[in-house]
């Protein structure tokens, strides 16, 4: 009955296989700014060195949709994957995929922005169409700036478009305002009379960049992800040739050049010490982030039917403290392995 | 010239590439006769009809119907074919109506009735006895009452020259006789000209008044094969007695002999007859022969 | 002694001579969704069992519950039923894209199978635009048509037109040359020939084409809305897509297979209806 049940699972074409070897694991991974450390960590052997350390095989994949990586992560192909911390929040964690937040990499500090042509100030986007991807942090960043502007989102027009096209739309069309990151952002920011209105240098540590695994998944995954990602930070902050030859590798694998690689990188906050990123995640200010994300997304319904209070799903902090059920805890913030890069124990 | 000619063909040359088909054909056929032109296969019978339907054009020589040039197709003539001769999309009554919409409706206007067109085509539906199938498509009737649709389309726009080409080839021998005496009573009735295209000799010694054998089949004073292109020529041209119409006729010893003696005239490659020696017995019947051809 | 034969009874399920009872094909037909809505609802609960949560196989109930606001309920935002404004939006824009694709291949197609003229001009044209994959002139409908209804509608447009228009010049140039000698010598003109003849002989023909290209066009409707719009089926399933909402996305794949298979019947029976002499020229 068992086989049988697996082979029901298997031919929905969901059942996770990682299980079947013990010592071989899975991680997904798109492209962005905050993200491209791990394919230097890859083409550099640093992953590899850390995984014979823990005598384990981690395979590391390159999910070219963004959205695509999450899904795939929550329906159990990969153990662990990069997101924002408001997406872990909306898709596995409300889908009942207990994560930890294993490394918090960044936080965007102008990476997301809001852009409009002959523009001042975000008041300027009433009755305009603003287009961005919904439900994304765009949306999230878009509803925290009206909400400092004392707007809503009733006044505008909120078009879903494609990260793809945005910046070709916004191009075509004169009087819309898009919401985007980069980097499309770049590239909508040198369109003429275009403005930036708000980024996320005014919301800072709100958009997190994690990289999130399974939390039933195996230490000695947990310890090689975390030993490998400290070890690529160090090379990429090190300065000499060997920081220029990684940013050189990264910018390559994001398919940009080095300055504007470099230019990227300004507005995204990276946490190269471990100990800053552990400053962050167990700074009380996290809770209060994590509570304003998961009112707009339960506002928005992204938490799904089964919810029917903000608090279904809980968040568990660095000092135990519980965020909603705390029967039902699916987003952990663990700063536990990067305090052991801190203190060098891994 | 003879007004009375419906049709009068003048020195018509037609080639298709070095292939010479028609050669030098001359013809006049007054109103009111019935013409069958027969020929072995592949002598030109579709190409001189092509030709008098305006399809395509002679490369030499003049074509005149009903006094006019001949050009595209226009209702100075009717046609018959073996198939396609019916629009599918149309019932028999709206089949039979199409010449008189056709031609006095604006295409764009297709809701103006005409009675009298109407009852006419009642009255002809009623003589090919098509009355119970009038709101039937035509591919619901059998092949002889289609082709009696089909007649019954072209001669409501009352064509000066009817052309038939091959109409009963494709019908069982007992329809095909039954259509034969249709059209010879229609062809009385209405004092029709028609212009008929068989390749059954039988057929065309029956219905006709007057019988076109056109062939490849002869010499002239040009030279020998190889060297001369010949084209096909009218080698006969006959006028048929048609008494009382019985299909009797056709085993009696006198038609089979008949038959026999244009079928050895202008279907045998062994047996040529020369230009000056045609069998063209029929009073209307002309020839003009160019030098080459006739040296004497 | 004669043998006492019983008269022969054909096979009911089996073999080659099987003639299914009509209550048979229905249960033989019905067999295979039942199975599946069968092997669903299994895995669907295999799954709850591991994970109440799971978001990935929802369960019917979860969907009806998911759904019931979208059908029944009017959003808070802008007091419309989503589920219908969506369905309503794509619709028209469906509509729209392939009627505007029908009339013009209809028009063109038959022009260009009548007149030489014409088909020496445009036929190797239409040939080369119809190897173009619409999708990937998605971007620049955007940027020259914009985002709103008239890019998604030209993407239709684009995706339908050629083909159809190959398919009327084709069946155009199929009606025997002798239709139009008789059109002629029965004293209609060129035009009575095109618009009286040609046209209503083609138009079953074109009907078939255009219920075959609905397929296509509901490819590129979804594509374009789930690039950018603000409402319509392609653009739910695209947005809620973002949270994994499989309780709504289901409902909505299966309501847009309802449709599709709701209006190819449709147009069967109105071509059937309208051309009931198509079936037995073919026939033949």
């Amino acid at each position: 009955m068992k086989l049988f049940r697996s082979v029901i699972l298997g031919t929905a074409l969901l059942a996770s296989c990682s299980a079947l070897a013990a010592d071989k694991f899975k991680m997904a991974w798109s492209h962005y700014t905050g993200w491209e450390p791990w394919a230097y960590a890859e083409e550099s052997g640093i992953l590899k060195k850390w995984a014979d350390k823990y005598g384990i095989e981690i395979e590391l994949t390159l999910v070219n949709d963004y959205v695509e990586s999450i899904n795939l992560y929550t329906a159990g192909q990969f153990d662990a994957c990069t997101m924002t911390n408001m997406d872990a929040l909306t898709i596995p964690a409300s889908g009942g995929i207990d994560s930890t937040a294993l490394i918090i990499g960044d936080y965007s500090a102008g990476n997301d922005g809001i852009v409009m042509r002959n523009a001042k100030t975000v008041a300027d986007l009433k009755g305009k169409d603003v287009l961005l991807v919904e439900l994304s942090v765009s949306h999230y960043l878009l509803a925290r700036a009206l909400e400092m502007h004392g707007m809503s989102e009733r006044d505008i027009r909120v078009v879903n478009t494609s990260d793809a096209d945005i910046a070709s739309a916004f191009v075509a069309q004169k009087d819309v305002a898009v919401v985007t990151w980069n980097p499309p952002l770049q590239q909508v920011r040198q369109v003429k009379n275009a403005n930036l209105l708000f980024d996320s240098a005014k919301i800072p540590a709100e958009i997190l960049d994690l990289t999130l695994v399974k939390t039933a998944a195996d230490e000695r995954f947990k310890k090689a992800l975390t030993g490998a990602w400290y070890e690529t930070m160090a090379v990429m902050s090190g300065g000499g040739k060997a920081q220029k030859e990684a940013i050189s590798a990264m910018a390559r694998s994001a398919g940009s050049t080095d300055a504007e690689f470099n230019a990227q990188l300004q507005t995204t906050q990276m946490f190269y010490q471990p100990a800053d990123a552990v400053a962050v995640a167990t700074n009380s200010k996290l809770a209060e982030t994590m509570d304003s994300v998961r009112q707009f997304s339960f506002a928005k319904g992204l938490f799904g039917v089964g919810a029917k209070t903000v608090d279904h799903v809980g968040i568990s902090f660095a000092d135990g403290k519980v965020l909603g059920n705390s029967k039902n805890v699916k987003l952990r913030f663990d700063a536990s392995y990067m305090e052991m890069a801190r203190d060098g124990k891994l | 010239m003879n007004q009375n000619n419906k049709l009068s063909i003048e020195d018509v040359y037609k080639s298709y590439g070095n292939k010479l088909v028609l050669d030098n054909i001359d013809l006049k056929v007054a109103a009111g006769e019935l013409c069958t032109l027969v020929g072995p296969s592949g002598c030109g019978k579709s190409t001189l009809l092509r030709l008098l339907l305006g399809q395509e054009f002679a490369d030499a020589g003049s074509i005149i119907i009903d006094g006019a040039p001949a050009r595209h197709p226009d209702p100075h003539r009717g046609i018959v074919y073996q198939k396609y001769s019916l629009f599918p999309h149309m019932t028999v009554f709206d089949n039979v109506m199409a010449g008189s919409r056709l031609s006095k409706q604006a295409w764009y206007l297709p809701w103006k009735r005409d009675k009298d067109d109407e009852a006419f085509a009642i009255s002809m539906l009623e003589r090919l006895r098509l009355v119970d199938a009038m709101r039937k498509f035509p591919h619901e009737l059998s092949g002889g009452m289609q082709q009696r649709v089909a007649i019954a389309q072209a001669l409501m726009s009352k064509p000066p020259l009817l052309l038939m080409d091959e109409p009963f080839g494709a019908l069982d021998p007992d329809t095909r006789e039954q259509m034969q005496i249709y059209l010879m009573e229609l062809h009385e009735e209405h004092k029709l000209t028609i212009f008929f295209v068989t390749h059954d000799l039988d057929e065309a010694c029956y219905i006709g008044t007057r019988l076109l054998v056109l062939s490849q089949y002869y010499t002239d004073d040009r030279g020998e094969e190889p060297t001369v292109a010949r084209g096909a020529k009218i080698v006969g041209d006959y006028r048929l007695a048609r008494e009382a119409l019985p299909t009797t006729e056709k085993s009696s010893a006198y038609f089979k002999a008949f038959v026999e003696q244009v079928r050895a005239n202008g279907f045998s490659p062994n047996n040529r007859c020369h230009v000056r020696d045609f069998n063209l017995k029929h009073p209307h019947s002309f020839q003009t022969l160019t030098r080459e051809e006739n040296q004497f | 002694m004669t043998a006492n034969y019983k008269p022969v009874q054909p096979a009911r399920l089996f073999g080659v001579h099987a003639t299914p009872r009509n209550w048979h094909k229905l249960v033989l037909g019905l067999l295979p969704f039942i199975l599946i809505i069968a092997l669903y609802a299994y895995a669907s609960h295999a799954r709850k069992l591991d994970n109440p949560d799971d978001k990935l196989l929802p369960g019917f109930s979860q969907m009806v519950e998911a759904m019931q606001p979208l059908v029944m309920q009017p959003s808070p935002r802008n007091g419309q039923y989503v589920f219908w404004a969506d369905t309503l939006s794509s619709l028209t824009r469906l509509a729209l894209g392939c009627s505007l694709a029908f009339v013009a291949a209809l028009w063109l197609g038959l022009n260009m199978g009548a007149f030489r003229g014409l088909e020496a001009s445009a036929s190797p044209f239409i040939t080369f635009i119809s190897m173009i994959p619409p999708l990937a002139l998605l971007p620049m409908l955007f940027i020259t048509l914009g985002v709103d209804e008239v890019g998604k509608v030209a993407l239709i447009f684009i995706g339908t037109f050629p083909l159809m228009t190959r398919d009327v010049f084709i069946a155009t140039k199929a009606i025997p040359r002798e239709q139009l000698v008789k059109t002629l010598t029965l004293g209609g003109t060129q035009l009575a020939y095109l618009y009286r003849i040609a046209l209503p002989q083609i138009m079953p023909r074109a009907l078939d084409t255009f219920r075959l290209s609905l397929g296509a066009a509901w490819l590129f409707l979804i594509a374009a809305e789930a690039i950018a719009s603000t409402d319509g089926l392609g653009y739910r399933i695209f947005l809620v897509r973002r949270y994994l909402a499989m309780d709504i996305i289901i409902p909505y794949v299966a309501w847009i297979t309802l449709i599709g298979f709701l209006l190819d019947w449709a147009l069967r029976v109105l071509a059937r209806r309208l051309y009931p002499w198509y079936a037995g020229v073919n026939s033949k």
